[in-house]
């Protein structure tokens, strides 16, 4: 009999600050600071001491607005000085800061303007602060929402000479809520206390590789509205306290070796990303753009956010090797918004810890046998941290039986904010139900699936329902009978969008591409596979409801069979042509 | 300010190095249904013209631009205002 799977952290270091606001003050005694990178490599400086003074001359005018404590202050500003005005001041005015992502170049507003109407209005936001270029896009979502306060450009607040001001919190007060995807449907403020959050950061401190006379330096091109960037990142930074060199997120996107330029400029040593940034240096960055850069004061590269490939990590190491990279210094972990961010890390290797395993076993009965496919070993449970596997029936399952994992720890979440019912769904007596699937081998984690209805693209989430409601209405889909679902086929280099659609009588020959074409337009994400099916091929519940993971599961193991009584003969030629498409689309994926 | 087959030269440019698209891009190609450019896509596009033309390409900007030559001019519009 194995051992039950239950792993659990060394113990927690005491938390050096009671809050946000204490580690602020504190880093402002500190000569570090932040640095701000843009296109063409220029940078500007803010120290932690300039960063408390502007942030309290903010905290001012937002109490001349009337912001509370405990009010939550919207945040829609890109990666730049004005952001952190923002963000710290509406700490130091006592409020919760809420940061939301900035609108997309050349993306669909209207989307835009009712995802972020909609995450104003479950976050209960008071005011919105951003920027003038962005605030004249906001009106839309802003009218929709009303927040009490309005919306108002942080540079103005911060110039209009009010009263420096700072709060004082209680440690179990809200710090920040983050949203754990940025969709219109269903997206979850996930309320993190100032104890979560400095419980976290404390964690990632204690796994800061050590280097004699080295100070740990990050560098980040990660968004700020989502964990690995905000807590990860700058709130680690502030509390540690050091210095941080920021990048924005679509200037990384599009030159990624601005990040390892950055990196060897200011001899960074430590620098997270998802298994993707890592795949877009390999595939991007020419020779020419890494003359003279050194990496070899990378002494953590934390990979997390999203499934990690172990052939994009090693070619990874292949292909930077030579400029300094060191292969250990690569470390896979997992973590979600729910637990702050982190829940474990794998400890540093010179290879990653990598398990051949049978697809098909794991899909249909849950079990760890040796097959073709191969996961990554995410190690073990971060200082503080629990983790258990446990089966349908709550209990905690055998080592290598694969099953739900189950998070417990000082960075958990308070909960989802306004939302008591979803919150008991995943949260009972401490442990957090993370909806992802896993096993414990050899004494550490391995992340195998998903059993919550998310499929993570790029390291974002994103629910089925933003790509299955894009198909309503298109002629030749049987109207709410499509699917939408993340999965790894062999040999990718990350998790892609598949759809399992089941027509209608007398479907258009070109379905799929018009399938393609429109969520593509609708959802600025290009699906991977469609497949089109004969109606009533889609699994479903008692109740009718469609069962995305049993569809998965049976598209993976080839058991998606119409069912027998289904005969058309008119749609044998459109799934001819489909078929015709699809073979193209991934030829040229 | 810059011409308008300036700006489609550097849209094929970045479309070849790093957008991986391997049809030749014409002025009339739509850029999802024709290019398939996803949301990274279309950010790598914009801000590598931005970076090249020192414009400022905004999300209101999609609004009434489909094609390769809606971008093109698009840009040349914004570097004439900004000169």
């Amino acid at each position: 009999m194995n051992a039950p799977s239950r792993l659990v952290g060394s113990t927690q270091p005491p938390p050096r600050h009671a809050s946000l606001l204490e580690a602020l003050g504190r880093a402002a005694e500190h000569p570090s600071g932040l640095t701000f990178v843009d296109a063409s490599e220029a940078e500007e400086t803010l120290s932690w001491s300039e960063v408390l003074a502007r942030a309290r001359a903010t905290a001012g005018a937002l109490r001349r607005l009337g912001v509370f404590p405990g009010d939550r202050v919207a945040i829609v500003l890109p990666t730049a000085p004005d952001f952190m005005d923002a963000f710290f001041g509406a700490l130091l005015a006592g409020a919760v800061p809420v940061p939301l992502y900035p609108p997309v170049r050349l993306g669909r507003l209207e989307e835009y303007h009712r995802a972020t109407a909609r995450m104003l209005q479950l976050s209960g936001a008071v005011l919105v602060l951003t920027d003038g270029l962005i605030g004249r896009l906001l009106g839309q979502a802003v009218a929709a929402a009303r927040p009490r306060l309005g919306c108002h450009r942080v540079s103005k607040l911060r110039e209009a000479g009010d009263v420096p001001h700072e709060a004082s919190v209680a440690p179990d007060a809200l710090a920040v809520v983050q949203f754990s995807s940025g969709s219109t449907v269903d997206p979850k403020p996930v309320a993190l206390s100032h104890a979560n959050v400095m419980a976290q950061v404390e964690t990632i401190r204690a796994l800061m590789p050590v280097r004699e006379g080295v100070r740990p330096l990050g560098v980040s091109w990660l968004p700020l509205y989502h964990d690995m960037g905000l807590i990860g990142c700058l709130v680690s930074a502030v509390a540690y306290p050091g210095p941080l060199v920021l990048l924005r997120p679509e200037q990384f996107l599009a030159r990624p070796a601005l990040w390892l330029r950055a990196l060897s400029r200011h001899r960074g040593t430590v620098s997270a990303a998802p298994n993707f940034a890592y795949a877009l240096c390999v595939r991007r960055i020419r020779a020419e753009e890494l003359e003279g850069v050194d990496l070899s004061s990378w002494a953590l590269a934390l990979n997390g956010a999203e499934s990690i490939s172990a052939e994009v990590a090693r070619r990874f190491v292949e292909r930077f090797g030579p400029y300094g990279f060191d292969a250990r210094a690569l470390v896979p972990a997992y973590g979600l918004a729910e637990a702050s961010l982190a829940v474990t890390f794998a400890p540093s290797r010179a290879t990653l810890r990598t398990l051949s395993i049978d697809a098909h076993a794991l899909a249909a009965e849950g079990q760890v046998r040796p097959g073709e496919r191969t996961l990554v070993s995410v190690g073990r449970p971060v200082p503080g941290a629990e983790v258990e596997i446990r089966g349908e029936s709550g209990e905690v399952v055998p080592a290598r039986t694969v099953g739900r994992i189950h998070v417990r720890g000082p960075s958990v979440m308070v909960g989802y904010l306004g939302q008591p019912e979803a919150t008991r769904a995943v949260l009972v007596d401490g442990w957090l139900d993370t909806g992802d699937l896993g096993f414990v081998a050899e004494g550490e984690l391995v992340v195998s699936g998903r059993a919550k209805d998310v499929i993570i693209l790029r390291g974002a989430n994103h629910v089925p329902q933003e790509f299955e409601e894009a198909l309503e209405g298109l002629e030749g889909v049987r109207t709410g009978c499509a699917v939408a679902l993340g999965t790894i086929p062999q040999g990718a280099e990350g998790e892609v969008l598949v759809l399992l659609v089941e027509l209608s009588p007398d479907p258009p020959a070109d379905l799929a591409d018009r399938i393609r074409t429109r969520v593509l337009e609708r959802t600025g994400i290009r699906p991977h596979s469609v497949e089109l099916l004969l109606p009533g091929t889609l699994p479903r519940t008692s109740s009718g409801k469609l069962r995305r993971r049993e569809a998965l599961r049976r598209w993976q193991t080839g058991t998606l069979t119409p069912p027998r009584k289904v005969r058309w003969l008119g749609l044998a030629g459109a799934m001819v042509k489909s078929a015709v498409a699809l073979a193209r689309a991934e030829r040229d994926p | 300010m810059a011409s308008e087959a300036d700006v489609l030269d550097a849209i094929r440019s970045i479309a070849q190095s790093e957008l991986e698209v391997e049809r030749p891009v014409q002025p009339g190609d739509d850029l999802l249904a024709d290019l398939g450019l996803d949301s990274l896509g279309l950010t790598v596009l914009a801000v590598g013209l931005e970076n090249r033309f020192r414009v400022k390409l905004s999300q209101e900007d999609a609004v009434g631009v489909r094609t390769v030559e809606d971008l093109a001019k698009l840009v040349v519009r914004r570097s004439g205002a900004s000169a």
